[in-house]
Protein backbone atom coordinates (compact mmCIF):
# COMPACT_ATOMS: atom_id res chain seq x y z
CA UNK A 1 0.00 0.00 0.00
CA UNK A 2 1.16 3.46 -0.69
CA UNK A 3 0.08 7.17 -0.27
CA UNK A 4 1.74 10.23 -1.58
CA UNK A 5 1.87 13.68 -1.72
CA UNK A 6 3.17 16.51 -4.40
CA UNK A 7 4.15 20.16 -3.35
CA UNK A 8 4.06 22.63 -6.41
CA UNK A 9 6.76 25.10 -5.01
CA UNK A 10 5.50 28.11 -7.08
CA UNK A 11 1.84 27.25 -5.81
CA UNK A 12 2.45 26.54 -2.03
CA UNK A 13 5.02 30.14 -2.57
CA UNK A 14 1.73 31.80 -3.97
CA UNK A 15 -1.01 30.41 -1.80
CA UNK A 16 0.81 30.34 1.78
CA UNK A 17 2.15 32.28 3.87
CA UNK A 18 3.65 30.22 6.80
CA UNK A 19 5.33 33.13 8.02
CA UNK A 20 1.96 34.21 9.82
CA UNK A 21 2.00 34.30 13.51
CA UNK A 22 0.94 30.64 14.71
CA UNK A 23 1.15 28.90 11.50
CA UNK A 24 4.29 26.85 12.59
CA UNK A 25 2.81 26.04 15.80
CA UNK A 26 -0.46 24.60 14.39
CA UNK A 27 1.04 21.84 12.14
CA UNK A 28 4.41 21.46 13.57
CA UNK A 29 6.01 19.74 16.20
CA UNK A 30 9.08 21.77 18.30
CA UNK A 31 11.17 18.94 17.35
CA UNK A 32 9.86 19.44 13.33
CA UNK A 33 10.24 23.42 13.96
CA UNK A 34 13.47 22.64 14.33
CA UNK A 35 14.71 20.73 11.30
CA UNK A 36 12.57 24.03 9.84
CA UNK A 37 15.14 26.38 11.65
CA UNK A 38 18.05 24.52 11.01
CA UNK A 39 17.55 24.35 7.45
CA UNK A 40 19.25 25.76 4.59
CA UNK A 41 15.79 26.47 2.93
CA UNK A 42 13.63 27.01 5.55
CA UNK A 43 11.03 26.91 3.42
CA UNK A 44 11.42 23.65 1.24
CA UNK A 45 12.19 22.17 4.47
CA UNK A 46 8.57 22.88 5.65
CA UNK A 47 7.12 21.59 2.51
CA UNK A 48 9.38 18.73 2.55
CA UNK A 49 7.63 18.06 6.19
CA UNK A 50 4.13 18.87 5.23
CA UNK A 51 4.67 16.66 1.82
CA UNK A 52 5.39 13.46 4.59
CA UNK A 53 2.41 14.42 6.58
CA UNK A 54 0.39 14.40 3.41
CA UNK A 55 1.26 10.74 2.18
CA UNK A 56 1.58 9.52 5.58
CA UNK A 57 -2.20 10.23 6.21
CA UNK A 58 -2.60 9.03 3.06
CA UNK A 59 -1.61 5.42 3.62
CA UNK A 60 -2.98 5.47 7.28
CA UNK A 61 -6.59 6.32 6.08
CA UNK A 62 -5.71 3.43 3.21
CA UNK A 63 -5.53 0.91 6.03
CA UNK A 64 -7.99 2.93 9.12
CA UNK A 65 -10.54 4.61 7.27
CA UNK A 66 -11.46 7.81 8.48
CA UNK A 67 -11.62 11.67 8.00
CA UNK A 68 -9.77 13.97 9.96
CA UNK A 69 -7.57 17.09 10.26
CA UNK A 70 -4.57 16.41 12.01
CA UNK A 71 -1.07 17.15 10.81
CA UNK A 72 0.05 18.15 14.10
CA UNK A 73 -0.30 14.84 15.01
CA UNK A 74 1.88 12.88 11.79
CA UNK A 75 5.25 13.19 13.39
CA UNK A 76 8.20 13.29 11.19
CA UNK A 77 11.73 12.19 11.48
CA UNK A 78 14.46 13.25 8.46
CA UNK A 79 17.29 11.80 7.05
CA UNK A 80 18.62 12.52 3.46
CA UNK A 81 16.04 12.36 1.06
CA UNK A 82 14.29 9.00 3.85
CA UNK A 83 11.63 9.77 6.70
CA UNK A 84 9.94 8.18 9.36
CA UNK A 85 6.30 9.39 9.96
CA UNK A 86 4.81 8.09 13.59
CA UNK A 87 1.22 8.94 14.16
CA UNK A 88 -0.15 7.32 17.36
CA UNK A 89 0.84 3.27 17.01
CA UNK A 90 1.02 4.21 12.93
CA UNK A 91 4.63 4.10 11.84
CA UNK A 92 5.35 4.59 8.07
CA UNK A 93 8.51 5.29 5.65
CA UNK A 94 8.72 7.61 3.38
CA UNK A 95 10.56 8.72 0.58
CA UNK A 96 10.80 12.01 -1.04
CA UNK A 97 11.83 13.27 -4.02
CA UNK A 98 12.92 17.37 -4.47
CA UNK A 99 13.35 19.44 -7.89
CA UNK A 100 13.37 23.32 -8.14
CA UNK A 101 9.55 23.18 -9.25
CA UNK A 102 8.32 20.34 -6.93
CA UNK A 103 8.42 17.98 -3.61
CA UNK A 104 6.99 14.59 -3.77
CA UNK A 105 6.74 12.17 -0.93
CA UNK A 106 5.82 8.43 -0.45
CA UNK A 107 4.70 6.62 2.05
CA UNK A 108 4.63 2.65 2.70
CA UNK A 109 4.79 0.30 5.50
CA UNK A 110 8.79 -0.87 4.36
CA UNK A 111 11.03 1.18 3.37
CA UNK A 112 10.85 1.22 -0.75
CA UNK A 113 12.10 3.36 -3.64
CA UNK A 114 9.95 5.93 -5.18
CA UNK A 115 7.61 4.53 -7.61
CA UNK A 116 5.46 7.96 -8.99
CA UNK A 117 4.64 9.22 -12.42
CA UNK A 118 4.99 12.94 -12.17
CA UNK A 119 3.32 14.97 -14.63
CA UNK A 120 3.17 18.51 -15.61
CA UNK A 121 -0.83 19.53 -17.02
CA UNK A 122 -1.48 20.45 -20.21
CA UNK A 123 -4.89 21.86 -18.57
CA UNK A 124 -5.02 24.63 -16.50
CA UNK A 125 -8.52 24.43 -13.91
CA UNK A 126 -9.04 22.30 -11.60
CA UNK A 127 -11.25 19.97 -12.54
CA UNK A 128 -9.70 19.58 -15.62
CA UNK A 129 -6.77 18.81 -14.25
CA UNK A 130 -7.93 15.72 -12.08
CA UNK A 131 -9.30 14.39 -15.67
CA UNK A 132 -5.88 14.59 -16.92
CA UNK A 133 -4.43 12.92 -13.54
CA UNK A 134 -7.28 9.80 -14.28
CA UNK A 135 -6.82 9.41 -17.53
CA UNK A 136 -3.07 9.04 -17.35
CA UNK A 137 -3.40 6.70 -14.55
CA UNK A 138 -5.85 4.44 -15.61
CA UNK A 139 -4.01 4.55 -19.74
CA UNK A 140 -1.19 2.64 -17.44
CA UNK A 141 -3.28 -0.31 -16.48
CA UNK A 142 -5.37 -2.67 -18.14
CA UNK A 143 -8.44 -1.65 -19.71
CA UNK A 144 -10.50 -3.51 -16.58
CA UNK A 145 -9.69 -1.33 -14.07
CA UNK A 146 -11.47 1.01 -12.81
CA UNK A 147 -10.97 4.44 -10.42
CA UNK A 148 -13.16 4.05 -6.78
CA UNK A 149 -13.38 5.76 -4.28
CA UNK A 150 -14.94 4.82 -0.27
CA UNK A 151 -17.01 7.19 1.45
CA UNK A 152 -14.07 8.07 3.06
CA UNK A 153 -12.71 9.25 -0.62
CA UNK A 154 -9.90 7.20 -0.42
CA UNK A 155 -9.19 5.37 -3.77
CA UNK A 156 -8.53 2.22 -5.28
CA UNK A 157 -8.25 0.75 -8.25
CA UNK A 158 -10.20 -2.34 -9.19
CA UNK A 159 -11.14 -4.81 -12.35
CA UNK A 160 -14.09 -6.55 -9.74
CA UNK A 161 -11.17 -9.49 -9.06
CA UNK A 162 -8.41 -8.01 -8.08
CA UNK A 163 -7.86 -4.18 -5.53
CA UNK A 164 -5.40 -2.13 -6.14
CA UNK A 165 -3.97 0.81 -3.64
CA UNK A 166 -3.80 3.86 -5.26
CA UNK A 167 -2.47 7.41 -4.01
CA UNK A 168 -3.08 10.28 -6.53
CA UNK A 169 -2.19 13.90 -5.77
CA UNK A 170 -2.46 17.33 -7.48
CA UNK A 171 -1.06 20.65 -6.71
CA UNK A 172 -0.72 23.90 -8.79
CA UNK A 173 0.60 22.82 -12.46
CA UNK A 174 2.02 19.14 -10.96
CA UNK A 175 0.35 15.73 -10.50
CA UNK A 176 1.44 12.62 -9.69
CA UNK A 177 -0.03 8.70 -9.50
CA UNK A 178 1.34 5.56 -8.01
CA UNK A 179 0.06 1.95 -7.59
CA UNK A 180 0.62 -0.53 -5.20
CA UNK A 181 -0.17 -4.15 -3.99
CA UNK A 182 -3.38 -3.84 -1.74
CA UNK A 183 -4.69 -5.30 1.57
CA UNK A 184 -7.62 -5.07 3.48
CA UNK A 185 -7.65 -4.18 6.89
CA UNK A 186 -7.56 -7.17 9.06
CA UNK A 187 -4.97 -9.08 6.99
CA UNK A 188 -2.10 -10.53 9.10
CA UNK A 189 0.38 -9.28 6.73
CA UNK A 190 0.02 -5.72 8.31
CA UNK A 191 3.44 -4.45 8.76
CA UNK A 192 5.01 -7.71 8.05
CA UNK A 193 5.59 -8.35 5.13
CA UNK A 194 6.82 -6.34 1.95
CA UNK A 195 3.89 -4.82 0.42
CA UNK B 1 -25.00 34.94 16.95
CA UNK B 2 -27.72 32.71 15.03
CA UNK B 3 -26.50 29.88 12.64
CA UNK B 4 -27.25 32.57 9.81
CA UNK B 5 -25.24 35.49 10.98
CA UNK B 6 -22.02 33.03 11.77
CA UNK B 7 -22.25 31.18 8.31
CA UNK B 8 -22.70 34.94 6.48
CA UNK B 9 -19.45 35.84 8.54
CA UNK B 10 -17.15 32.44 7.53
CA UNK B 11 -18.08 32.84 4.07
CA UNK B 12 -15.46 35.60 3.29
CA UNK B 13 -12.97 33.75 5.91
CA UNK B 14 -13.40 30.79 3.45
CA UNK B 15 -13.63 32.46 0.09
CA UNK B 16 -9.76 33.60 -0.99
CA UNK B 17 -9.13 29.69 -0.90
CA UNK B 18 -11.94 27.63 -2.38
CA UNK B 19 -10.94 26.30 -5.62
CA UNK B 20 -14.62 25.93 -7.26
CA UNK B 21 -15.94 28.93 -7.22
CA UNK B 22 -19.79 26.99 -8.49
CA UNK B 23 -19.79 24.29 -5.08
CA UNK B 24 -19.36 27.95 -3.40
CA UNK B 25 -21.78 29.37 -4.70
CA UNK B 26 -24.37 26.57 -3.10
CA UNK B 27 -22.58 27.04 -0.10
CA UNK B 28 -24.34 25.14 3.07
CA UNK B 29 -24.13 23.55 6.85
CA UNK B 30 -23.22 21.02 4.90
CA UNK B 31 -20.95 21.92 2.12
CA UNK B 32 -17.16 19.94 2.56
CA UNK B 33 -13.66 22.06 2.41
CA UNK B 34 -11.91 19.31 0.39
CA UNK B 35 -14.42 17.10 -1.49
CA UNK B 36 -16.49 20.31 -2.35
CA UNK B 37 -14.72 23.42 -2.87
CA UNK B 38 -11.69 21.73 -3.21
CA UNK B 39 -9.93 23.77 -0.85
CA UNK B 40 -5.78 22.89 -0.56
CA UNK B 41 -5.13 20.98 2.58
CA UNK B 42 -2.45 22.88 3.53
CA UNK B 43 -4.99 26.07 3.23
CA UNK B 44 -7.71 24.27 5.97
CA UNK B 45 -4.82 25.80 8.86
CA UNK B 46 -5.53 29.26 7.00
CA UNK B 47 -8.99 29.07 7.28
CA UNK B 48 -8.43 27.98 10.77
CA UNK B 49 -5.73 30.94 11.75
CA UNK B 50 -8.41 33.17 10.01
CA UNK B 51 -11.14 32.24 12.50
CA UNK B 52 -9.14 32.13 15.39
CA UNK B 53 -8.64 36.21 14.34
CA UNK B 54 -12.15 37.00 13.40
CA UNK B 55 -14.25 35.70 16.24
CA UNK B 56 -11.02 36.07 18.72
CA UNK B 57 -10.86 32.79 19.81
CA UNK B 58 -8.29 29.85 19.69
CA UNK B 59 -8.47 26.07 18.13
CA UNK B 60 -6.92 23.14 19.95
CA UNK B 61 -5.41 20.51 17.88
CA UNK B 62 -8.72 18.27 19.15
CA UNK B 63 -10.70 20.96 17.87
CA UNK B 64 -9.03 21.23 13.81
CA UNK B 65 -9.28 17.44 13.64
CA UNK B 66 -13.02 17.93 13.00
CA UNK B 67 -12.39 21.00 10.93
CA UNK B 68 -13.40 19.19 7.25
CA UNK B 69 -17.08 21.05 6.92
CA UNK B 70 -18.88 23.89 7.09
CA UNK B 71 -21.07 22.39 9.65
CA UNK B 72 -18.27 21.60 11.93
CA UNK B 73 -16.16 24.79 11.66
CA UNK B 74 -19.63 26.58 12.92
CA UNK B 75 -19.97 24.21 15.68
CA UNK B 76 -16.71 24.95 16.87
CA UNK B 77 -17.10 28.57 16.72
CA UNK B 78 -20.39 28.42 18.79
CA UNK B 79 -18.99 26.33 21.39
CA UNK B 80 -15.76 28.51 22.23
CA UNK B 81 -17.74 32.16 21.58
CA UNK B 82 -20.35 30.88 23.83
CA UNK B 83 -17.45 30.21 26.65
Amino acid sequence: MVGNDLVDLNEARRTSNWQRPRYLDKIFTSNEQGYIKDAENSFRMIWRLWSMKEAAYKLYTQIYPNRFYNPLGFECEVTDQSGLVKFKDFLCYVETKETLHYILSEARLNPQSLGSTIIKFRCTGQREQSEELKARLLHGVDDSYQLKKNKMGVPSLTNGKQLLSVSLTHHGSYGAFVTDHCFRNGDESIGNEAV
Amino acid sequence: MDREQLITKLKPIIKPYVQDEEAFKNLSEDTDFVNDLKINSANLVDIILDIEDEFDIRLENEDMEQMLDVKSAMNIVTSKIGK
